[in-house]
C-alpha cells in the first residue's frame, strides 16, 4: 500500500518545494525598481493601444471540440490494446467498428472544411 | 491507510469544488475545477480503478477543461475584470444543491451505518476492465462511438461561420 | 516500522538522486544545445565563464536568481505566479514512472530503479503531458499582454493537436508489450527494439513527440520574429527560468519516453544499463538540436494541417494496420 503511493506524494512534493523555493528565492535576492513604464506590457516599445483580450477565431474552439470526441476514441482503444488477444476477432470487429464510425465523422469535418486554415 | 487517504481526498474535492463555484473569475474557477477532477482520479485510484482514474484527467482535465479556457478566452474578460451578479441569486443554487447532497448523504449514513466503514478491496486493473467492457458491454461501446459522432457533427454546426456574411477572422 | 523507514530513506534518496541528475541534465542540455547550434553555424558559442564555457549554466542561474521579478500591469497576479511553476512542476512528474535500469540488490534491499512502476505508467505520462497546456494557457492568458494571449492559444490547438497522433502512436506499443506498465515495455524489447518492427509508429510518435516539445520547427507558441517571445514574453527573472527549466524536462521526458517505446529503454550490450539509458535518451536530445539547427518553422495552417489531416489519420491506420496483423497473427 504505501509502497504504492509514497514515492508519488514526495516527489510531488519536492516539485512542488523546487518550484516555489526557487520563485521565493528570486524574489528575496531580486531587486526591486519597479515603474510605470517598466510594468507596462511589452509592445515592442510603442504606446499601449487596445486592449489583450481580443477575440479570435472560432477555428480554435471547433479544434478543442473535435479533439475531445477523438482523444476519447484514443482512450477507449487504450484498454483495447492491452487485452487485445483475449478478446481476439470479436474484439478487433468491435473495435474496427467503432473506428470505422467516427471516421464517418471525421470525413463528413473535413468535408464541410472544419480542418481548413486559412 | 486507504481510507485515511480517501477522506483526505474526497475533503480537497469537496473544497476545490465548492472554491470552483464561488470563485468570480472564470480562469479562477477552472483552476480549481482541475484541481477536483484530479482529486477525483486519485480516489478512483484509491479506490482500484486505475483506469477510470487516467481517464478522468486524460479526459475531463486534459480536454474538456481546455476547451472551457478556450470559451473563456473568447469572453473577453480581462483578468481583473469580473462576472457582476447578484450576491444571493448566484449562492442561492449551490447552497440549495449542497444542501440536498449533505442531505442524502446523511440519509445513506444513518440508513446504512456498515457501508461508510470499510472501502471495497476489489481492484480492477486495466486488463480485467478492458475484457469486461470490450465484452459484455460491445453494444456500449458502439453506442457510444455513435454519440461521438454525433458529437463532431454538432460540434461543427455550433461553430461553423457563416460563408455568405463572412465572419470575422 | 523500521521497514517503512527504510522505505522512506530508499526513496528519499531515489528522488534526491534523481532530482540532481534531471535538473544538472536540463541545466548542460541548454549549455549543448548553445554549443552545437553555434558550431552548426560555425560560431564558437559560449565559452568566457570557465573553460569551455562549462560554467555557463551556473551563470544563468545566478542571473536569473538575482533579475527583478516584474509582474506586468493589470496581470493577473495569483495565476501569472502559478503558471510557471505548473509548467515545472507537470513536466517534474512525468519523471516519477521513467525507468532507468532493471532490479538491483543493494545491501539486501530489491531496489528498482524507478520511483513508481504504476501499472498504468504510459497513461500516467500521458494525462500529465494533457496538463501541460495548462502551464502555456495560463501563463498567456494572465500576463495581459497581446502577444502572450496569441502564443498561448496557438500553443494550446497545437499542443492538443498532437497529442491525439502522440496517443495514437503509443497504442500499437501497448499491444506489442500488453501492459501499460512502462518497465514492462522495456522488458519486451529484449531482443529487439520496437523501432525495428515497427518503424512508421516511431515515426509518428516521433513528429509527434517533437511538436509536443514546442521546439522548432513546431516553435509556433513561441516564434520570436513574430510573438517577441511567445507566452512568457512578460515572464522575468525565476518565472522565465521555471519556464525555461520546464521546457529542458520536457524535453528529457519525451526523449526518455521515445526511448523506453521504441529504443529499447535501457538495453544495450557490454556498458551498464544506465548508461545505455542515458546515452539514447542524450542521443534522442540531440536529435532535437539538430532539428532546430536545420529546419525552418511551419506556418501555422501547415502545421495544424499536418497535425490533423496528415498525421492523425496515418496514426490511426496504423493502429487498425498493425492491430488487425497482430490479432490474425495469432490465430484470432
Amino acid at each position: 500500500m504505501l509502497d504504492n503511493y509514497l514515492p508519488i506524494l514526495v516527489l510531488v512534493a519536492i516539485a512542488f518545494a523546487f518550484a516555489a523555493g526557487s520563485v521565493v528565492f528570486s524574489r528575496l535576492v531580486g531587486q526591486k525598481k519597479p515603474s510605470v513604464v517598466k510594468l507596462a506590457p511589452y509592445e515592442c516599445g510603442m504606446p499601449l493601444f487596445g486592449t489583450a483580450r481580443d477575440r479570435f477565431s472560432i477555428k480554435f474552439y471547433i479544434i478543442a471540440m473535435l479533439f475531445i470526441v477523438f482523444d476519447i476514441e484514443v482512450v477507449f482503444l487504450y484498454p483495447w490494446s492491452v487485452m487485445f488477444k483475449r478478446l481476439g476477432m470479436f474484439g478487433f470487429a468491435e473495435m474496427g467498428v467503432f473506428i470505422v464510425i467516427l471516421f464517418v465523422g471525421y470525413v463528413y469535418v473535413w468535408k464541410k472544411g472544419a480542418l481548413e486554415w486559412e | 491507510m486507504a481510507t485515511v487517504l480517501f477522506y483526505i481526498l474526497s475533503a480537497i474535492a469537496l473544497t476545490a469544488t465548492l472554491l470552483c463555484v464561488t470563485r468570480r473569475n472564470p480562469v479562477h474557477a477552472i483552476i480549481y475545477l482541475v484541481h477536483a477532477f484530479f482529486a477525483l482520479a486519485l480516489l478512483f485510484y484509491v479506490l482500484g480503478a486505475p483506469l477510470v482514474a487516467a481517464w478522468e484527467v486524460i479526459i475531463y482535465a486534459g480536454a474538456i477543461m481546455v476547451l472551457f479556457m478556450f470559451i473563456i478566452m473568447m469572453l473577453e474578460l480581462a483578468p481583473s475584470q469580473e462576472l457582476q451578479g447578484l450576491v444571493w441569486s448566484r449562492l442561492l443554487p449551490v447552497v440549495l444543491l449542497s444542501l440536498t447532497v449533505l442531505g442524502a448523504t446523511f440519509a445513506i449514513i444513518a440508513f446504512d451505518p456498515g457501508g461508510v466503514d470499510g472501502i471495497p478491496v476489489y481492484f480492477a486493473t486495466p486488463r480485467d476492465f478492458g475484457y469486461t467492457l470490450f465484452k459484455e458491454y460491445a453494444l456500449a461501446v458502439e453506442v457510444v462511438s455513435f454519440q461521438l459522432l454525433f458529437a463532431a457533427v454538432g460540434g461543427y454546426y455550433v461553430g461553423r461561420t457563416d460563408k455568405k456574411k463572412g465572419g470575422r477572422k | 516500522m523500521n521497514d517503512i523507514l527504510i522505505t522512506l530513506l530508499i526513496i528519499i534518496i531515489k528522488l534526491g538522486l534523481i532530482f540532481a541528475v534531471v535538473l544538472t541534465m536540463a541545466a548542460y542540455l541548454v549549455l549543448a544545445e548553445r554549443k552545437i547550434l553555434a558550431r552548426m553555424q560555425l560560431r564558437y558559442g559560449p565559452n568566457r565563464v570557465g573553460p569551455f564555457g562549462m560554467f555557463q549554466p551556473v551563470a544563468d542561474l545566478i542571473k536569473m536568481l538575482t533579475k527583478e521579478d516584474v509582474c506586468p500591469a493589470g496581470a493577473d497576479k495569483y495565476l501569472f505566479l502559478f503558471a510557471p511553476g505548473l509548467a515545472a512542476v507537470t513536466a517534474l512528474m512525468s519523471l516519477a514512472v521513467v525507468p532507468f535500469g532493471p532490479t538491483i540488490e543493494i545491501f539486501g534491499q530489491q531496489v528498482p530503479q524507478v520511483v513508481c512502476d504504476l501499472n498504468i505508467g504510459v497513461l500516467y505520462f500521458l494525462g500529465l503531458s494533457s496538463l501541460a497546456v495548462y502551464g502555456i494557457a495560463l501563463g498567456g492568458w494572465a500576463s495581459n499582454s497581446k502577444y502572450a494571449l496569441l502564443a498561448s492559444i496557438r500553443g494550446l490547438a497545437q499542443l492538443i493537436s498532437y497529442e491525439l497522433s502522440m496517443g495514437l502512436a503509443v497504442v500499437p506499443i501497448i499491444m506489442a508489450a500488453r501492459s501499460f506498465s512502462l518497465t514492462d515495455i522495456v522488458m519486451a524489447q529484449e531482443s529487439l527494439p520496437f523501432v525495428l518492427i515497427y518503424p512508421e509508429t516511431f515515426l509518428i510518435f516521433f513528429v509527434s513527440v517533437a511538436a509536443e516539445s514546442k521546439r522548432i520547427p513546431f516553435d509556433l507558441p513561441e516564434a520570436e520574429n513574430e510573438l517577441v517571445a511567445g507566452f512568457h514574453t512578460e515572464y522575468s527573472g525565476m518565472r522565465f527560468g521555471l519556464f525555461f527549466v520546464g521546457e529542458y524536462i520536457n524535453m528529457i521526458i519525451l526523449g526518455s519516453m521515445t526511448t523506453i517505446f521504441f529504443l529499447g529503454g535501457w538495453h544495450g550490450p557490454l556498458l551498464p544499463p544506465i548508461f545505455w539509458f542515458l546515452f539514447k535518451v542524450l542521443g534522442v536530445a540531440f536529435v532535437f538540436i539538430w532539428m532546430r539547427g536545420t529546419m525552418p518553422r511551419f506556418r501555422y495552417d501547415q502545421l495544424m494541417h499536418f497535425g490533423w489531416k496528415v498525421l492523425m489519420p496515418i496514426a490511426l491506420l496504423d493502429v487498425v494496420v498493425r492491430g488487425g496483423f497482430m490479432v490474425w497473427s495469432l490465430g484470432g
